[in-house]
């Protein structure tokens, strides 16, 4: 029995088509990635690159929320959260680095594509990027975070990357040394949250990967994620036509915050299944304290597996509740909503700091072996940390947690 | 401007050369690791960054000759009571730039604990091995090798274990011993060691402690094959492979002391060992504090640098905190392991025990806090540039060696609480 039968996850609330995504994902990942990268390791040309489009492309990830009129499966239903667990879940036990990666696209397909939020017009200029062809979109985001200007425009505490100025040909964007949540080399499409010249309310403006001004730095290196090659970008004076811009204000960034943290829990939750099966294994077969002793027999060592397989169920049973308050809005504080945002954020925390945790005590019980990469788990250590340093400092998200549920005005 | 200096040391006892030791290794590392470190993990097979450093420090600045006697053309410090406090202030000093190679360093003298240090030092084979580490300037390094494939670390636990599952077998015949076996990870192998100390049994199977011998081999030797290094997550400098031993033939005498004293004395490698990992954290810490500070100032938050901010404020706080209590647990670690006349033999079991208690908690402080600060360097924390998840991914490993967490939580429990059947 592997993690996906062992755990529990609320299965009555998942449609069969679910599943049967789950079950499909998980074969192909086996084979497409676990069985190949203890050869291939971290190879982003031989083994990430055609990872990702087989799950994006092929099996058709990113065509997931588009209208079926534009090539997608019009799965745009709240209750596709579920879908988006299920999923990504799978792709992380593989490998966390592509799970990320989807999360960016199914959190921005969520955002412009679901039956509440859609926009004919924006919906009828983007899908095409997401459905047309077999190769996959690689999506990005550039998010407000801490900076060195002094005086940039700020939301929340953190400083904007990018100034927009709004005209009537559409919008000019300038930013430098800016920093992408991912692929800053590979990206087709940024999404990117811009401080407006002149105006309070922010705007979040998607930028094709080939827009002139656009200047994509050197990759540089990072503890993991090894799937998301990343770089800094300049922008200088790029041009996006009006209809690029995807929202102004808070509640469009709080939608698409919720997805995205959605996606980076359900991708923690497949790390942690994979530690799992690493450990189960390294516990039935290792000898300790001499002849017959069998690891997982032993008290301490038996206690330590026992915190961990805890741990996961409940990281996994909190995935599939924040699916669950995706799917059922109104009853979480309405779509787009701050309480719902401060969930999201709360539960990605938790479940980033559990998988940290967790792994951290795997790799104890397994001494050498689990830092050797042949075992695999060190790789999970990496991917953990840098997604949680991607998801944000924790010390600032406590703020966020603050002002929604003591009313921190001034923070 | 606050520096790693302002840090707290007991003065009361560092050891006479400490401020020169810690001018020269100071420099050095700004000079001769700091530039290249980014590149080490890249480095981890052929060592082309990592080797020249050493080269310079080992051989062309002599600190291999260090534990030797001084008539051996050493300097002595195998005799002195300031050994491990000396020692603490360099390990402190390159692992602010690496704490693999401050791994690598310590080692070198490592397996040579057994006959360098009184009341057994072994002067005939330090008279044999002297040479080969103090006439020449080339980088020399040694290897203790114990874990093996089937037990991992059974063998670090030899007080409950009593040596029955090592497999490297040590059989006499004649005036030789005759050794077959196979180990894994020993610091410094991969082909790099030119000296190992090899744990092995005379009696497989034996739970007598009086079979567990510790014997020299060298690299050189017909039958000894080391194999290429492992690839980690990190640690590059500490190259770690495995080694095989194919019927090597070593004289007799080349076994460390003697039936029962090499199991009793492998507690020193242990006591040691686990100081050395406290001076690698410490050392790690300081440069954290460096780039954390810098990163901190740099970077805004609510319109004023991070640093300002009350609540990230309580988290630099808590790093802070850290690294003066575990300094000072580290320097008084080592100043225990000095002072046999204040607090007992090297070897004894309870100061293993008590070494194994100061080294984990400051292992799981140091993960602890370390952990946070990366994380509050968003998404910075994760790169190579700002140095701080390089040291985060190296100080890992240092949690593993000499046996996993669980195996030092059984020793501190087994001497506090006289558990008989632990």
């Amino acid at each position: 029995m592997n993690g996906l039968d062992l755990f529990p996850f609320p299965k009555h609330r998942l449609q069969k088509t679910d599943l049967d995504l789950a079950a499909s994902l998980q074969g192909l990942v086996e084979k497409q990635v676990m069985d190949r990268r203890l050869e291939l390791k971290e190879d982003y040309e031989g083994l990430l690159k055609p990872s990702l489009g087989k799950l994006m492309a092929e099996i058709g990830l990113q065509k997931m929320f588009w209208p079926e009129k534009y090539g997608g499966d019009e799965h745009n239903q709240p209750a596709a959260s579920y879908t988006v667990a299920a999923a990504l879940e799978q792709i992380g036990r593989a490998d966390v680095g592509l799970a990320f990666l989807a999360a960016h696209s199914l959190a921005l397909q969520a955002a412009l594509a679901l039956e509440d939020n859609y926009r004919e017009e924006q919906v009828a200029a983007v899908a095409p990027l997401f459905c047309e062809g077999n190769r996959p979109l690689i999506v990005s985001f550039v998010l407000p975070t801490l900076v060195e200007e002094e005086g940039a425009p700020e939301w929340r505490g953190k400083g904007f990357q990018v100034k927009a100025k709004g005209g009537a040909g559409g919008w000019t964007l300038n930013g430098k040394g800016v920093r992408p949540t991912c692929s800053g080399v590979d990206a087709g499409l940024f999404g990117v949250a811009c401080a407006v010249e002149g105006e309070d309310e922010p705007a979040f403006i998607l930028v094709p990967g080939d827009a002139p001004g656009l200047n994509r730095g050197a990759e540089f290196k990072k503890t993991g994620l090894a799937a998301s090659r990343n770089a800094d970008l300049d922008l200088a004076g790029v041009q996006v036509p009006a209809a690029g811009c995807a929202w102004r204000g808070d509640a469009g960034f709080f939608k698409l915050l919720s997805w995205y943290y959605l996606g980076l829990t359900a991708a923690g939750v497949g790390a942690l299944l994979a530690t799992y099966e690493i450990l189960r294994e390294w516990g039935d077969n290792r000898v300790i304290k001499g002849r017959g002793h069998i690891f997982k027999d032993n008290p301490l060592t038996a206690a330590l597996m026992g915190e961990i397989a805890k741990e996961v169920v409940v990281d996994r049973l909190l995935a599939y509740d924040l699916a669950g308050m995706l799917a059922e809005p109104d009853a979480y504080g309405g779509d787009g909503s701050q309480a719902l945002f401060t969930s999201a954020l709360m539960l990605a925390h938790q479940v980033m700091a559990s998988a940290e945790y967790t792994i951290n005590r795997t790799m104890e019980l397994m001494a050498s072996a689990g830092y050797a990469k042949e075992w695999q788990l060190e790789r999970y250590w990496r991917d953990i940390k840098t997604m949680q340093c991607y998801l944000g400092a924790y010390e600032l998200a406590k703020h966020d947690f603050a002002r929604w549920y003591y009313r921190t005005n001034t923070l | 401007m606050r520096t790693i200096d302002d840090f707290t040391r007991p003065l009361e006892y560092i050891s006479p050369m400490d401020g020169l030791l810690g001018s020269i290794f100071r420099e050095w590392v700004e000079k001769d690791v700091m530039p290249y470190r980014r590149r080490f993990d890249e480095d981890y097979m052929d060592h082309s960054l990592i080797h020249p450093p050493f080269k310079k420090l080992l051989g062309e600045y002599g600190l291999q000759r260090m534990i030797f006697p001084e008539d051996l053309g050493g300097w002595g410090m195998g005799r002195s009571n300031f050994l491990c406090v000396a020692a603490y202030r360099m390990f402190e000093e390159i692992a602010r730039a690496d704490s693999g190679m401050a791994m690598a360093f310590g080692v070198v003298y490592w397996p040579l604990l057994f006959i360098a240090l009184e009341p057994h030092e072994n002067r005939r084979l330090l008279e044999e091995f002297a040479p080969m580490f103090c006439a020449t300037d080339e980088a020399v390094f040694g290897a203790l090798c114990m874990t093996e494939p089937q037990g991992g670390s059974d063998i670090e636990n030899v007080e409950i274990v009593k040596g029955n599952t090592i497999q490297t077998t040590a059989v006499r015949d004649g005036d030789e011993w005759v050794i077959n076996g196979h180990k894994l990870w020993p610091t410094n192998t991969g082909g790099l060691a030119r000296l190992m100390a090899v744990v092995c049994t005379t009696n497989p199977g034996s739970n007598d402690p009086r079979d567990i011998a510790v014997i020299y081999v060298k690299d050189d030797m017909p039958g000894v094959t080391q194999g290429p290094a492992y690839e980690k997550a990190g640690m590059a400098a500490d190259r770690n492979g495995d080694v095989w031993y194919e019927n090597v033939r070593v004289p007799l005498w080349y076994r460390a002391i003697g039936p029962g004293d090499d199991a009793k004395y492998f507690g020193e490698v242990m006591a040691t060992g686990n100081m050395g990992i406290i001076a690698w954290i410490s050392g790690t810490m300081m440069n954290i504090y460096e780039r954390l500070l810098d990163y901190t100032s740099r970077k805004r938050y609510r319109g004023k640098p991070l640093k300002e901010d009350d609540g990230v404020a309580g988290l630099l706080a808590d790093f802070a905190a850290n690294i003066e209590a575990i300094r000072i647990v580290g320097y008084q670690c080592a100043r225990m392991c000095d002072r046999h006349d204040l607090y007992g033999p090297l070897w004894d079991p309870g100061l293993v025990a008590k070494m194994r208690a100061q080294r984990y908690l400051c292992m799981d402080r140091f993960m602890d806090v370390t952990g946070k600060v990366m994380n509050l360097m968003d998404a910075w924390g994760a790169d190579r540039d700002w140095d701080v998840e390089k040291h985060w991914r190296d100080v890992k490993m240092l949690q593993m060696v000499e046996g996993s967490k669980q195996l030092c939580q059984i020793e501190v429990a087994r001497w506090f609480y006289e558990c008989e059947t632990l």
